[in-house]
């Protein structure tokens, strides 16, 4: 009997693992209380500062599926079985810069409302279909992942194959995703993430312990093994040029510009910047940690079976657990087992969250618009609970698909290069080349998808000129470079498309630098009208300063407005009419009692006092006698 | 896998410069657009340290790359 079956039979194990959940399901169900409308429920107030959604996405991007698939990655290939963590960089000028403020400044609600502004209803409604399946299809991986973690446990236990095991953690999923909403998320993601991160750190500590230290470790790993890079082409199933096109570039531009679930988190920021510094220093600096915590196991694993203290044979798998169960107690072990779970059920409820969206506000929402109902936000709150619990069952589904592929890192990877191009694509054109018109994103998802297919069929012929000199071996060749001649279609399609009927005149349009009327604001060139139009007024840029004051809730203020004396208003150099932040001062809570306003003009102001309209004091959630802190935003 | 394995210049290096190669055009192309659109302001003293940042990212990360390279060789 292995040591993780082992474990499944102690008490203390359970104890750990259901004490876990508990916790954590509590600390997500506290939060839940300040959903007062649908922009809590998936935007989470857009309140919170840069640290706190840092964090959250840490457990997010760790607990989707990743210390399984890496440690697997690890243990078969060495230090290089991280290099999809390390190459998210090159995207984020024009993410912070271009895709970033331009969601956030337009307000979208979903990545196809984007769609619509920018081309027509047509293509919103092929970017949902596109972004669905992708989602869908993504919780079902993350399902079947939290079930293969516990699989080698519950199997001697209880019995359970894979489907049960599935159907359980999908129900404290839903349930949770369904009460909880992105404020529940947000916060138990940064317990978890914390807690990940230093699961991991621990699990390599531990690991260097076992060997005498990291010396001992390093030692006796063969030199190709510490290799941080794969080699160039070699391996069919593993090589460096496959998956740089598959995972930093269609993977990092996916997770970065179309993961509606991650898009959400930025938008809870507080502001553009905070936006900014959680991309930064979340791939800066943790995700070079979270590499070591999630692949550690398997640079542990090999460094057992070279000294045989694991069997050669074992698979690479089951290495996470076998290590964890090694190196820990039973009640570590159900420490480790409860985080992980956990961890891949933030991802997945993350996605669930952001399904019920893109369905409440790209679907259902256009439809009561069309019918020309009128229905209050707490109806739509209702449905997206409803949806959230419609598409955990979804997801179930799509699960028993992804069960069937030989390895998880397969699953992700067909993901990523043949679900992104297209809407990638989309994106990219859409926001960067001004002419890119709604033909051209058309012939993006029809043709480009079209021509995606056929590359599947005729791999040797359509894809083998992008291969690098891969071999194409397998049932499924070029899995990986395939996500280059994916994205070379959907450029070419949105190109001609575009550019159709080809004429010099049509040509020289298209290359037009000047702005157009229904492009202001929507696209990269153009950002000054979308932040103009967000604020409704001139941007003010005058540097001032943060101020301390009371706060009083004032019935005569029209809503969204607050006030404040001219001193304080000379000091933030704000003037009538501004955005401004108020935030609770305990920055430790990350602007969970915060809110964004305007002020009025500053005739009536005491000194010391914000006066808040009713409507910006319950959203902001401020405690009596506590002070606040007054920040101009623009 | 083993310590026999023949260490080319496809199996170390190649993938190092093209990693940096074509990723450094996409950060530097990206840079390049950004710094010539509205989502820029050079007034702005804050979005002068980004550009340091996003510059800084780049040198970061193929420091890591490097260094963990040689050490894999030498150490």
């Amino acid at each position: 009997m292995s040591a993780a079956a082992k474990a499944g039979e102690s008490w203390v194990f359970w104890a750990i693992v259901i004490g876990y959940f508990i916790v954590v399901l509590g600390f997500g169900s506290w939060f839940a209380r300040f959903n007062k409308s649908t922009s809590d429920f998936f935007f989470g107030g857009r309140r919170f500062s840069w640290w706190l959604i840092t964090m959250s996405i840490v457990a997010t991007g760790v607990g989707s599926h990743s210390f399984l698939k890496y440690s697997s990655k690890a243990f078969e290939h060495g230090i290089s079985g991280t290099m999809a963590y390390l190459n998210d960089w090159f995207f984020m000028p024009l993410f912070m810069f271009g895709w970033l403020p331009i969601i956030y400044y337009l307000r979208v609600r979903s990545i196809p409302e984007y769609f619509e502004r920018r081309f027509n209803r047509t293509v919103r409604v092929l970017a949902t279909v596109a972004l669905l399946l992708f989602m869908l299809g993504y919780i079902g991986i993350g399902f079947v992942t939290m079930a293969k973690t516990l699989q080698p446990i519950l199997a001697g236990v209880l019995g359970w194959d894979l489907i049960t095991i599935i159907w359980v953690v999908a129900a404290v999923a839903g349930v949770y995703i369904t009460f909880g909403g992105q404020t529940a998320v947000i916060f138990t993601d940064l317990l978890q993430g914390f807690i990940l991160l230093l699961a991991g750190i621990a699990l390599f500590f531990l690991g260097l312990n076992w060997f005498g230290g990291f010396d001992a470790l390093w030692e006796i790993l063969p030199r190709e093994f510490k290799l941080p890079l794969a080699h160039f082409n070699d391996d069919p199933s593993f090589n460096f040029v496959g998956i740089f096109w598959q995972d930093a570039i269609a993977g990092s531009i996916g997770f970065l510009f179309m993961n509606q679930g991650l898009i959400m988190r930025f938008m809870a920021c507080k502001s553009v910047d905070d936006g900014r510094k959680a991309a930064a220093f979340n791939v800066l600096f943790l995700l070079p940690i979270s590499a070591i915590a999630v692949a550690c196991a398997g640079w542990i694993g090999r460094g057992m079976v070279i000294q045989g203290d694991l069997p050669a044979d074992i698979a690479a798998d089951d290495i996470f657990v076998r290590v964890t169960a090694l190196l820990t107690t039973p009640a570590g072990f159900g420490f480790f087992v409860a985080a992980v779970t956990a961890a891949l059920m933030s991802t997945v409820d993350t996605l669930i969250n952001a399904v019920a969206a893109v369905v409440i506000n790209d679907i259902y929402r256009p439809i009561v618009d069309s019918r020309k109902e009128v229905r209050t936000d707490g109806h739509y709150l209702k449905v997206a609970m409803l949806v959230s619990a419609l598409a955990t069952i979804v997801g179930v589904g799509s699960a028993w698909g992804f069960s069937k592929f030989d390895s998880l890192y397969e699953a992700h990877g067909f993901f990523h290069a043949t679900l992104t191009p297209p809407l990638v694509t989309a994106i990219f054109l859409g926001i960067f080349w001004r002419r890119f018109n709604a033909r051209g994103a058309v012939s993006v998802f029809v043709a480009g998808a079209g021509l995606m297919v056929l590359g599947r069929f005729f791999p040797g012929t359509l894809i083998a000129p992008f291969s690098h000199g891969i071999d194409a071996a397998g049932e499924t060749p070029y899995k990986y470079i395939g996500a280059l001649y994916n994205i070379v279609v959907c450029f070419g399609a949105g190109v001609v498309g575009t550019l159709w009927p080809y004429s010099k005149q049509v040509v020289s349009n298209a290359f037009d630098v000047s702005d157009s009327d229904e492009n202001r604001g929507l696209t990269l060139w153009t950002l000054g009208t979308a932040r103009h139009a967000f604020k409704g007024g001139v941007p003010n840029d005058a540097r001032g300063e943060k101020v301390l004051a009371a706060w009083q809730i004032d019935d005569s203020l029209e809503p969204g407005m607050v006030l404040v004396d001219a001193t304080a208003l000379g000091q933030m150099a704000a003037n009538a009419g501004d955005l401004v932040y108020v935030c609770d001062q305990r920055w430790w809570l990350g602007g969970l009692r915060s809110a964004h306003a305007r002020f009025e003009v500053a005739d009536a102001g005491e000194p010391g006092l914000i006066r808040l309209a009713p409507d910006v004091a319950e959203a902001a959630h401020f405690q009596e006698g506590r002070k606040v802190t007054v920040e101009k935003e623009f | 896998m083993g310590e026999e394995a023949v260490l080319t210049f496809e199996r170390v290096w190649l993938p190092y410069i093209y990693l940096y190669g074509v990723g450094g055009l996409a950060l530097f192309g990206g840079l390049f657009m950004v710094l010539r659109s509205e989502g820029f302001r050079s007034s702005e003293p804050r979005h002068r340290r980004w550009l340091n940042v996003l510059i800084f990212g780049f040198v970061w990360y193929a420091a890591i790359h490097g260094i963990s390279t040689l050490a894999a060789l030498y150490a």
